[in-house]
């Protein structure tokens, strides 16, 4: 199935510019989507990282999205980024208890690590699970990853990657919805990788 | 270690500050983004330079343009005041915003509104450190303004409130290619848990790979060294690679 792919606009945070770039380099046409109606017209749909899960959350349900967003996903394949990944999941812990869409289960906490945290730069996927998201990826392949929060979750583990000895949910997949801790639109070739084979669902 | 070209920017080049004074041009700050993202940057980081000293508005389409086929993380500052500024900036293609004057001189807390909004991972406080007997203190524009703040007290406040990275240049050691102020950044890694960005003073790949082996920066930020060609990003992984099996 091809058609726009609806790249959600949560206003004041959110790194969608980039996004919107490594879609349209990875042969996506892309349609930014803040209003409610406009989901009628695309058929896939990306949530952005880049903010807190607070904040953004209470952007969201303010906004209206927060419905459309649930309806969508009953149908439409889903790509969430860092953030947006982490939004998927039923509770997040950054600045106070928060609950999130809960479209696959998990919990949001803060990472304990002997590195430091934000956990922030290059790193590669381990134990890939079989998914078209990762079609013609390696465990070569490099990510770059922001993120002072993990995914807590042992059921819709498609990826894990390590972090000073730390192992660490990079990955989620259930059916047609999959996040992503890591920032393929920072990813150079990889990320754009991902993001087409994401287009190509 | 991460590998970041740092382009300091007065519009409409890239310039290179010898000591935080007397500017040479470099070249354009797209040709430039576009050339370290080609020879694998792990991050490009953009400051204009005179954004506050000049209390001028910020050129986004400038930033917007720069940021086009970057696809590595792109972290802009210089000037930013307030939330709106950061929205902006990341509608223009930032990943990251980086924060010195305004909350050195007059508001900190605007660290704290960031990294509630946007998250710590994406709010990278930029210090300017200036050595004195004993201690270093924070300076703004561009090496320009003192604060009175000592660095290991501010670095650990900015932490506190929310910051998620720290960019530590040396208005000592900068544009000078003499070495990086080792003392300075295994001081301040020593105060903070966030990653640590060192910049200011490489003059060869020895001299990074001592603040490698002694300071333990998580990441690097150069300027002088890739425009003058003084090393390439390919020798120097290369080279960190080889140091990091030896070391385990």
């Amino acid at each position: 199935m091809t058609g726009k792919i609806g790249l959600i606009d949560y206003g004041a945070a959110g790194n969608q510019e980039s996004i919107r770039r490594a879609l349209i380099e990875a042969g996506g046409d892309v349609l930014i989507v803040s209003d409610a109606a406009d989901f009628s017209k695309v058929s896939k749909l990306v949530l952005p990282g880049v903010g807190g899960f607070h904040d953004v959350m209470a952007i969201i349900k303010s906004s209206g999205l927060y419905e459309a967003i649930l309806e969508a996903a009953k149908v439409k394949p889903i790509l969430g980024i860092c953030l947006g990944m982490q939004m998927m999941a039923t509770l997040g812990f950054e600045y106070g208890e928060t609950k999130g869409l809960n479209l696959i289960d998990g919990e949001v906490r803060k990472i304990t690590c002997k590195g430091p945290i934000p956990h922030i730069g290059f790193n590669r996927l381990e134990q890939m699970g079989d998914s078209p998201l990762f079609k013609g990826i390696s465990a070569e392949d490099e990510f770059y990853f922001m993120h002072s929060y993990e995914f807590v979750n042992y059921t819709d583990i498609l990826s894990l990657s390590s972090y000073y000895g730390h192992k660490f949910v990079s990955a989620v997949g259930q059916n047609h919805l999959f996040g992503v801790q890591f920032h393929p639109e920072k990813s150079r070739e990889a990320g754009i990788k991902l993001l087409r084979n994401f287009i190509n669902l | 270690m991460r590998i970041i070209a740092k382009l300091d920017v007065k519009p409409p080049f890239v310039v290179k500050p010898v000591h935080f004074e007397g500017l040479r041009k470099i070249g354009e700050p797209k040709t430039l983004a576009s050339q370290y993202y080609a020879q694998e940057a792990d991050e490009i980081f953009y400051l204009d330079i005179v954004s506050s000293l000049y209390r001028r508005e910020i050129l986004f389409e400038e930033i917007k343009r720069t940021a086009e086929g970057v696809f590595v993380p792109f972290a802009v500052g210089g000037g930013v005041r307030n939330l709106d500024d950061m929205t902006r900036l990341f509608h223009c293609g930032a990943d990251k915003v980086v924060i010195n004057t305004y909350a050195l001189q007059h508001d900190p807390e605007l660290i704290d509104r960031a990294a509630h909004l946007f998250g710590s991972q994406s709010v990278v406080v930029n210090i300017e450190a200036k050595q004195w007997d004993g201690w270093w203190e924070c300076y703004s524009d561009c090496g320009r303004e003192r604060s009175g703040k000592d660095v290991l007290k501010w670095v650990k406040e900015a932490q506190e409130r929310g910051a998620g990275e720290v960019l530590l240049q040396s208005v000592d050691r900068d544009g000078r290619k003499a070495g990086f102020d080792i003392d300075l950044i295994a001081n301040v890694k020593d105060k903070v848990s966030i990653p640590l960005v060192a910049a200011s003073g490489a003059g060869s790949l020895e001299d990074i790979r001592k603040v490698y082996l002694e300071a333990a920066p998580d990441a690097i930020a150069l300027a002088s060294t890739l425009h003058y060609g003084i090393c390439d990003i390919g020798a120097i992984k290369k080279m960190l690679n080889m140091d990091s099996k030896v070391g385990g």
